[in-house]
């Protein structure tokens, strides 16, 4: 393995992330049933994700990349590494929840079959390839390091004894995944044969030689690959199935860091190698992300399974990420390239706050899982008395992803709303890259409010109030290493929030070389600068943060000062209060469902069972349901062309010796007229 | 560093915030005071809503067995929001008192901020009608912000700045030729959506105990005592965060652009005149406008949201 930077120790960084990783999947392959091996194992993961860290640490900040390499088999690179400045968001993303998820991962194994399983041997491999994956500078390497990506993700959602659910789920995550892979390879296939090589240093040039419909293909085979992965509408349909049923930090990875693997695939390629592209690239990207963006959430809102809530959240979040990535897109087409570094950088901050909030919710709901063997909301309730750190974990999470200051999600989403108003406001921009602008503030503004709706429904129905069951009643908070692993992302969370004024101009810094332009967003002492040069509109985190706390603070002492506080049940109109009378998950997203109805097309069946030739019931039943647009139905029709398809292509298929010989006189006849 | 500058802006903001803090319950005591007189009624005096906060401020707390601490929480945070929002606003001078803290985007987060701990709190009880209110006031929340969010990016894009100070400046600058097309209809759109946000007729009645009709009301069922004073108060800032924003993005004019006695002075009269007839014409919405069915309200705000959109097409398509 070689590697060029300016310091030697950089160089051991990458082989003692291997070696860390190599040695947790051997320790895992020995026994993951073994307390100690698999203990060792995850420990090792959480030394080499800081080590991860410390790379994105490096690479940020001599502004150098590193590079490294090692196995060519027959000219093509198992491995061809280059981390550079735009690699580091991902890199720390990686980092930070790979951390918190091996650290969680600890005490969850008690909980979880699949991490006491051999299975679990794919865990160190899945975060190996992601770190290949976020530096592979080769078409080679980079789709090794995707399918491994893929096959070991797919391994541990499958986990040891699948049942027919979870394989349905699994089948269709491993499907979806190809059809992403063979758009890639496809594309790759065009710009390799124009460049006459696999590395991506020559992409560059490769795609600017080619003709524009070639180009334009190439764009839509990447936008596909790469939207699948990130699970963007109407690529989606996996992505609600597969993260819910894989062990929580699992799902924590995969939601985290795992799906923005698409995202970092549509920039490094997408822009950084494609460069500037038609105008309607940047539309339909925009596009699918407010389409993703609005449809996430609403379809989050009617979910009642915990993890099933925040997995369409990911939609959503991948949503609000592919709108500042058209907006890129667009400002680089209308030569608009500070606009376009902006748009960028709040694409990337959002990428990166996405992964400490989700992990941190998808760990609580592991948590929750854990204690309560449940995660349907409407069998929780008032687990804020028996876990009081993962409720709090999770309510500081779901603030954070609600978009309110001044935690992080809001300062990713303020510059995305920056960038949104930087294309309507744009001389530069065309009419129609204005209005398309303007309808994506409506979809942002009503997808940030959705996102308040959802997570006060998620919270306030799991954690607070009266336990609904029995089990939520008797639920008891996690060991600490899970409380440890879900702190540490939530902490990240807040610290970010209130240092936006420091990290966003280094997020900047790293999007600034993918488009060739100075970074464009600045920072007054503590404070974020949209455009500094510009005069731009500034937003103080801290001392905002600072004064609400401080605000906060004084009244709170204030209200306690006022002397005791009397106990006693709720009044519920004279009798006993009851769990049956709070509202569910169901009852509260009840009139989201109705407003929407247009879009969410909501089915509910109730059958009453009368005693025979009374009016009065014996039983009531209550089914409701939500078909989701571009969902299941969309896809079954899809796949029965592609059956259809199939069958017609069966039948060149005689079996008759005769006829294939036929078929290759046939294809040898055209071969010589066409190579001619 | 004690520069002349950092000695304008906490005057500008001990001002700014006095006459903010003292004015809020006045702005619900003239709006009731309206509404009752236009339906015939003498009313309670304007000063009741002082008296009210004190009454209970003077009480005892109860809550429920089933609260956690975030019940004893919610009050601070909701009203310690909606006072740093209030801050960020061009109310007296050109210059608001938090002046590069944040832009309008922050005070829509910080309203949004005070509505999620709200939300959250109601739910908090375990009862149904604070789940009840909860849920309706997220729902309508979310027709709101596309109309509120869009009509104020109508304005910002006009002024070329989110931030509010620029804005009005801007406007200031600009005179009557602030008035374009795209500025107007953005300001009917704010109009509409703003007087949903704030919970008055026709979306919401602010004098209701009735279940079947209470939103905002609703959430605050559960809170008794200081804290019930603490959130009511925070309802009657955020009625002047939300009526800030409409005139600092629609009707900048009168605010101080220099900061000395005289300018000030008129300045402050100017936003208290200003912030009297927005609670007078909210007292006469309440009063002519039967209240909405719930299902229909989605009707309204999108006719506002329309309109709102309507306002960015005309900078967009006619302005070239």
């Amino acid at each position: 393995m070689t590697a060029a930077a300016e310091h030697t120790w950089v160089a051991l960084i990458l082989p003692a992330i291997g070696v860390l990783l190599s040695g947790s999947t051997l320790l895992l392959l020995g026994g993951a049933s073994q307390r100690w091996a698999r203990n060792a194992a995850l420990a090792l993961c959480a030394a080499a994700s800081v080590a991860i860290g410390v790379l994105a640490i490096v690479v940020l900040s001599s502004n150098q990349p590193l590079e490294a390499s090692a196995g060519r088999v027959l000219g093509f690179a198992l491995i061809e590494l280059r981390y550079d400045a735009l690699s580091t968001p991902f890199l720390a993303a990686l980092a930070f929840v790979g951390t918190a998820a091996s650290i969680y991962g600890l005490g969850y194994a008690t909980h979880d079959s699949t991490s006491r399983s051999r299975v679990f041997a794919a865990y160190p491999v899945f975060l190996g390839s992601l770190l290949l994956v976020f530096g592979a500078a080769d078409a080679f390497a980079f789709l090794l390091a995707w399918e491994v990506m893929a096959l070991s993700s797919a391994a541990l959602v499958f986990g040891p004894a699948p049942s027919r659910s979870v394989a349905r789920a699994g089948y269709l995550y491993v499907a979806m995944t190809h059809v992403a892979s063979a758009a890639l390879i496809v594309a790759f296939a065009i710009l390799g044969a124009e460049a006459g090589s696999t590395s991506f240093a020559d992409f560059g040039q490769a795609a600017s030689a080619l003709s524009d419909p070639l180009r334009d293909l190439v764009f839509v085979l990447l936008l596909v690959g790469f939207g699948t992965k990130a699970g963007a509408i109407p690529m989606h349909v996996w992505l609600p199935k597969a993260h819910p049923v894989a062990p929580s930090h699992v799902s924590a990875l995969m939601s985290g860091v795992m799906i923005k693997a698409g995202i970092y695939g549509l920039v490094r390629l997408g822009i950084e190698m494609l460069g500037p592209g038609a105008e309607w690239w940047g539309l339909l990207v925009l596009g699918i992300g407010a389409v993703s963006a609005v449809l996430g959430v609403l379809y989050a809102l009617m979910e009642h399974d915990l993890k099933r809530l925040l997995a369409f959240h990911s939609i959503e979040n991948v949503g609000i990420i592919l709108i500042g990535i058209g907006v890129a897109m667009l400002a680089l087409t209308h030569g608009a390239v500070a606009l376009a570094g902006l748009a960028l950088a709040a694409a990337l901050f959002h990428t990166f706050n996405h992964a400490l909030f989700k992990s941190a919710l998808f760990l609580a709901a592991g948590s929750v899982q854990a204690a309560v063997g449940q995660r349907d909301l409407d069998r929780l309730g008032g687990l804020a008395r028996v876990m009081p750190v993962t409720t709090l974990a999770f309510a500081l999470a779901a603030a954070a992803i609600s978009g309110v200051p001044p935690l992080n999600g809001f300062a990713s989403e303020w510059l995305t709303f920056q960038s949104l108003i930087g294309v309507v406001g744009s001389a530069q921009s065309s009419p129609v890259a204005q209005s398309a602008g303007a309808l994506a503030v409506g979809a942002l503004g009503l997808t940030a409010a959705l996102a308040v709706a959802c997570f006060v429904k998620a919270t306030g129905i799991a954690f607070l109030g009266r336990p609904r069951t029995p089990a939520a009643a008797a639920a008891h908070e996690n060991v600490l290493s899970m409380r440890i692993g879900m702190g540490l992302l939530v902490a990240a969370c807040v610290v970010v929030g209130l240092a936006t004024g420091s990290v966003a101009p280094l997020i900047s810094q790293a999007a600034a070389p993918a488009l060739g332009t100075p970074p464009v967003v600045g920072s007054a002492p503590a404070a974020l600068t949209v455009m500094p040069a510009l005069g731009g509109p500034t937003y103080a985190a801290l001392p905002l943060g600072a004064l609400l706390l401080g605000a906060t603070g004084v009244s709170w002492l204030a209200l306690r000062r006022r002397g005791p506080v009397r106990r006693s049940p709720t009044w519920t109109c004279g009798i006993a209060p009851e769990p049956a009378f709070e509202y569910s998950a169901t009852s509260f997203a009840k009139l989201i469902r109705l407003y929407f109805s247009p879009i969410l097309r909501p089915e509910r069946e109730i059958t009453v069972d009368r005693h025979p030739g009374t009016p009065f019931a014996r039983s009531v039943h209550y089914r409701g349901e939500v078909q989701p647009l571009l969902g299941d139905r969309s896809y079954a029709r899809m796949h029965g062309a592609v059956v259809a398809a199939a069958e017609l292509v069966r039948r060149m298929q005689s079996g008759s010796l005769q006829l294939y010989l036929a078929y290759a006189v046939v294809a040898l006849v055209i071969l010589l007229l066409v190579a001619r | 560093m004690f520069t002349s500058q950092t000695l304008d802006a906490v005057l500008t903001g001990l001002l700014q915030t006095t006459l903010v803090a003292g004015l809020a319950p006045l702005l619900l005591g003239i709006t009731r005071r309206t509404k009752a007189r236009l339906q015939y009624r003498r009313g309670p005096s304007i000063w009741q809503p002082y008296r009210d906060l004190a009454k209970w401020w003077s009480k005892s707390t109860v809550e429920s067995d089933a609260a956690t601490a975030l019940s004893s929480l919610a009050p601070a945070l909701v009203f310690a929001a909606l006072l740093v929002a209030s801050g960020l606003i061009p109310l007296v001078a050109a210059r608001p008192p938090l002046a590069g803290w944040g832009d309008l985007l922050v005070v829509i987060g910080l309203l949004a901020l005070s509505r999620f701990v709200l939300a959250l709190a109601a739910l908090d009880a375990g009862s149904a009608f604070g789940g009840l209110g909860s849920s309706r006031e997220v729902a309508i929340a979310a027709l709101v912000e596309p109309g509120l969010i869009l009509a104020l990016v109508a304005a910002a894009v006009s002024a070329g700045s989110t931030d509010l100070g620029a804005i009005a400046a801007r406007a200031l600058s600009a005179g009557i030729g602030w008035y374009t097309p795209a500025v107007l209809l953005a300001g009917a759109a704010f109009a509409v959506v703003a007087v949903a946000d704030t919970g008055h007729e026709p979306f919401d009645n602010p004098d209701t105990h009735l279940e079947l009709t209470m939103v905002h009301e609703a959430m605050l069922l559960e809170a008794s005592g200081p804290r019930l004073a603490v959130l009511m108060y925070a309802a009657q800032l955020k009625l002047i965060v939300v009526a800030g924003l409409f005139l600092s993005a629609f009707v900048p004019f009168g605010v101080a652009t220099q900061i000395a006695p005289l300018p000030l002075m008129l300045a402050t009269v100017t936003a208290v005149v200003k912030l009297v007839l927005i609670a007078v014409a909210l007292g006469v919405v309440d009063a002519v406008l039967a209240k909405l069915r719930i299902l229909a309200i989605p009707q309204l705000l999108s006719i506002a949201t329309g309109l709102a959109l309507a306002a960015l097409a005309t900078r967009v398509w006619l302005v070239a």
